[in-house]
């Protein structure tokens, strides 16, 4: 329970880059600690963008539950919002007004960040695109997200009822 | 604050939860209906809300939390950032906790199985989207582009080791982006 806490604090403090980058995060830590197998962790993060609420957090909880019961859920989901809260506690008025030194320390930021994101593409994309159906899904994922202001929650349930129609003609 | 009259953190709560219990997708979802909702609430305008966003993205955490940190402070003080905190946490925490018994259930179902699977696939495909729209609004130049590769490099190669990493990648951007950078 312990090593839950302590690990889910590690996350919290390098979410940079949105859910996703701490969603790929936890997949190295759980994958890596053996609390999970691939299977499984791939339901719980498609559970967690099927449900409301941020998926990091919704992440954190499911794989907290799976650990750790009920007290796990809770531990996890605290444990990963902590830094987050105590930095913008401590550190959120003096951001605000920082100026032109804010822009130094944003773009110091965004090299780690574009090394996060691209970590999690890595990650993911071998397990989410098993096959050319679920892989044509990916693609239309990019293309619609990268160059149209489609809502991305169209995109997550679209892809799902495809997948879904998909199963009756294809299996 | 330029509000004549802040917000209580009991509507603070109200406010995050209802936006929380109902937004599916994750924080690039979530933000601007945060923004939207501030702004007919007659708390925040659009404007202000995207400059501390801003400010809110150079703290590591979910991208819908803090916002609704930063916003919760910026119009109630401490008791209304962690009354916002509480808002965005709890309906999906409970309605995680709900589901949670039966998902060992509904993933052995074909048909829910399938739909999972779906939903997942579009996952890398959104993170690399996301990875675009950076790519193209950044500023690069030589040292920005090296680093990032270096890091995107490293943490493909060593991923248990990516938090240090990114400690490291921002250190060295530190030091090699001048005083005068602008964002």
């Amino acid at each position: 329970m312990i090593e839950l806490i302590l690990s889910f604090l590690k996350l919290g403090a390098v979410s940079y880059g949105g859910g996703w980058t701490i969603v790929g995060l936890i997949r190295t830590e759980v994958l890596g600690k053996g609390w999970l197998d691939e299977s499984r962790f791939r339901d719980l993060v498609a559970i967690a963008q099927v449900t409301p609420g941020p998926v990091a957090l919704n992440a954190a909880t499911l794989v907290g539950r799976e650990v750790g019961g009920y007290l796990g859920a809770v531990l996890a989901t605290l444990s990963v919002v902590t830094v987050p809260i105590l930095a913008s506690l401590a550190l959120g008025a003096l951001i605000s007004r920082l100026g032109p030194r804010g822009n130094r320390f944003r773009e110091a930021l965004r090299s780690g960040t574009f090394g996060l994101l691209a970590m999690t593409v890595w990650a993911f994309a071998p397990e989410a695109a098993r096959d050319p159906f679920t892989a044509g899904l990916a693609l239309g994922a990019f293309g619609l997200a990268a160059f149209t202001k489609v809502n991305p929650v169209l995109l997550i349930l679209g892809a799902g009822a495809l997948k879904l129609l998909a199963s009756f003609f294809l299996a | 604050m330029q509000a004549s009259r802040p917000p209580s953190p009991w509507r603070l709560f109200l406010f995050f939860a209802r936006i929380s219990a109902v937004t599916l997708g994750g924080g690039y979802v979530l933000v601007p209906v945060i923004a939207r909702g501030l702004e007919r609430k007659g708390w925040m305008d659009e404007k202000e809300f995207f400059s501390l966003f801003g400010a809110a993205q150079s703290l590591p955490g979910p991208i819908g939390l803090n916002a609704a940190l930063f916003a919760g402070r910026a119009l109630s003080g401490l008791p209304g950032l962690l009354a916002s905190a509480l808002g965005v946490l709890v309906p999906p925490f409970a309605a995680i906790l709900l589901v949670s018994g039966v998902i060992g259930v509904v993933a052995a179902q074909k048909q829910a199985r399938a739909f999972l699977d779906g939903a997942f696939a579009v996952v890398p495909g959104l993170v690399a989207a996301l990875l675009w729209r950076m790519t193209r609004t950044r500023a690069w130049n030589p040292g920005r582009v090296a680093l990032a590769l270096a890091a995107a490099a490293a943490m493909i190669l060593a991923p248990a080791w990516a938090p240090a990493i990114f400690f490291a990648a921002a250190a060295v951007g530190w030091f090699v982006e001048s005083p005068g950078t602008k964002a």
